[in-house]
């Protein structure tokens, strides 16, 4: 059992050096974040009401477009280096290797942008109280975007022809995330309701995504 | 006896047999029905003449979401008992429930602006709709995408499991939010909120227009197939 534990633990540790070595990709990603917001008001205006008004919307779907940029190494380095099998022949299921890599995600690829929400928060001029419903509706959205995006990617592993189809499945799929946690921060008073359905959704996809997740690199595996 | 709904070369046979009388009854029962809903029916007391726009855009969206449920249907079961016979039906009918997804967005927005003002308002059911017109254009990009016909197929299978989500959401958006959509008429069948000499063609229309759905589904499953049968 021990020998269990050390050995996720091993994988993140394992995880966290892949991720410091391509440490500048995910700058890319934050300045792709910060840039899209610029070109928003450039577009818009800088008018203070409008931006106040829609800033909560901008934010947010830009969070989601800058999330699918990171899809394409979700599963396809490990897959192509054989490292998937590797831990598969160590005693991990794809279940469990599912579930390792959508945590993973969640803390080497989404909580930067949590950390550069506030920052980007000043830009479109939004109120501190707003900011703070942001940032927890972004911890929980942003959950189930790593269970989105290890969905489309474990999908298109063995597609070679047009991969920009993840980025589109993953974003049919969090329309309801959308809805909801941009609901959550522009209608304070029902909060609770709006962020119980939120719970649901995720709970949602942690228990079907790495089932989900599980077939498709099985499916890969089997036929590469 | 009900081989024919799993088994390729047993559908093949059937197929031959009724293309030709489908083909027949169902152009003479689009005739029948456009004679009803285009002369014999009356005009509406408040919308006119633009009442009869419902004439194709109801048994458009009914096959919409018939289509993709028997696709949900032939998912689960070959996925689950292994019948590969699912797969050619995905693959085939995906296209058929774009066309009529679309026919149906297109008529309803045709509707619309007479009738509310507007060609496209974000409400519940409408957005729903244009949600399950993107799932199946996904799903015929997902049967293009692939090098690898299991993969392709077994993956298309998930993700249409996984879109059925989509499905309770359209049949229930107008009963669950506020929308500017009319709630469902001629589902209640104990007392249809509708009148009869209106009932009579749309019920005419949604049976010719099945027939014709069911007529291309059969064409294109044959030719899929044919198809198959080349790679192999």
């Amino acid at each position: 059992m021990i020998n269990f534990f050390s050995k996720i633990i091993i994988y993140f540790y394992r995880e966290y050096k892949t991720s410091m070595i391509g440490l500048n990709d995910l700058f890319v990603n934050l300045v792709f974040f910060f840039l899209s917001i610029f070109i928003f008001i450039f577009s818009i205006g800088s008018d203070k009401e409008i931006l106040e008004i829609t800033g909560i919307g901008i934010i947010w779907s830009l969070l989601l477009l800058s999330s699918t940029l990171s899809l394409k190494k979700y599963y396809d380095s490990d897959f192509n280096s054989g490292n998937l099998i590797m831990m598969h022949m160590n005693g991990f299921s794809y279940e469990l290797i599912a579930l390792i890599k959508v945590v993973s995600n969640f803390i080497f690829v989404q909580i930067p942008f949590l950390i550069s929400i506030p920052i980007a928060c000043l830009f479109v001029n939004i109120v501190f109280q707003k900011i703070i419903l942001m940032l927890i509706s972004f911890i929980i959205g942003s959950l189930i975007l790593s269970c989105l995006g290890s969905i489309s990617a474990s999908m298109n592993l063995l597609n070679k022809k047009n991969y920009s189809l993840g980025s589109i499945i993953v974003m049919v799929l969090s329309i309801p995330v959308i809805i909801f946690s941009v609901g959550i921060i522009n209608n304070e008073e029902s909060f609770l309701s709006l962020i119980k359905i939120l719970f649901g959704i995720l709970f949602i996809f942690i228990a079907i995504t790495p089932w989900f997740s599980a077939i498709c690199i099985r499916l890969a595996i089997q036929n590469n | 006896m009900l081989k024919f709904f799993i088994n390729p070369n047993k559908f093949n046979n059937l197929a031959d047999v009724i293309t030709k009388p489908l083909f027949y009854l169902s152009i003479f029962a689009l005739i029948i029905g456009l004679v009803f809903s285009l002369y014999l029916s009356p005009d509406d007391y408040q919308q006119g003449s633009t009442v009869r726009i419902m004439y194709i855009h109801v048994p458009s969206a009914y096959l919409a979401l018939l289509t993709y449920f028997i696709m949900v249907i032939y998912s689960i079961l070959s996925l689950a008992f292994r019948i590969p016979f699912g797969f050619i039906v995905n693959s085939a009918v995906a296209p058929i429930g774009a066309v009529f997804t679309l026919i149906c967005i297109v008529s309803g927005s045709l509707w619309g602006k007479p009738m509310w003002g507007t060609w496209w308002v974000w409400d519940a059911r409408l957005t729903s709709v244009a949600i399950l017109f993107i799932m199946y254009l996904i799903i015929i990009f997902l049967n293009f995408s692939f090098e690898n016909n299991i993969v392709r197929d077994k993956i298309v299978a998930v993700f249409i499991i996984l879109g059925s989500i989509n499905l309770p959401i359209i049949k229930f958006s107008v009963d669950w939010w506020n929308t500017l959509h009319q709630p469902a008429s001629i589902s209640k069948l104990s007392s249809p909120s509708i009148d009869s000499s209106m009932l009579i063609p749309l019920l005419i229309m949604m049976f010719a227009f099945t027939l014709i759905g069911l007529f291309i589904a059969i064409i294109r499953i044959k030719t899929e197939i044919m198809l198959r049968k080349n790679k192999a």
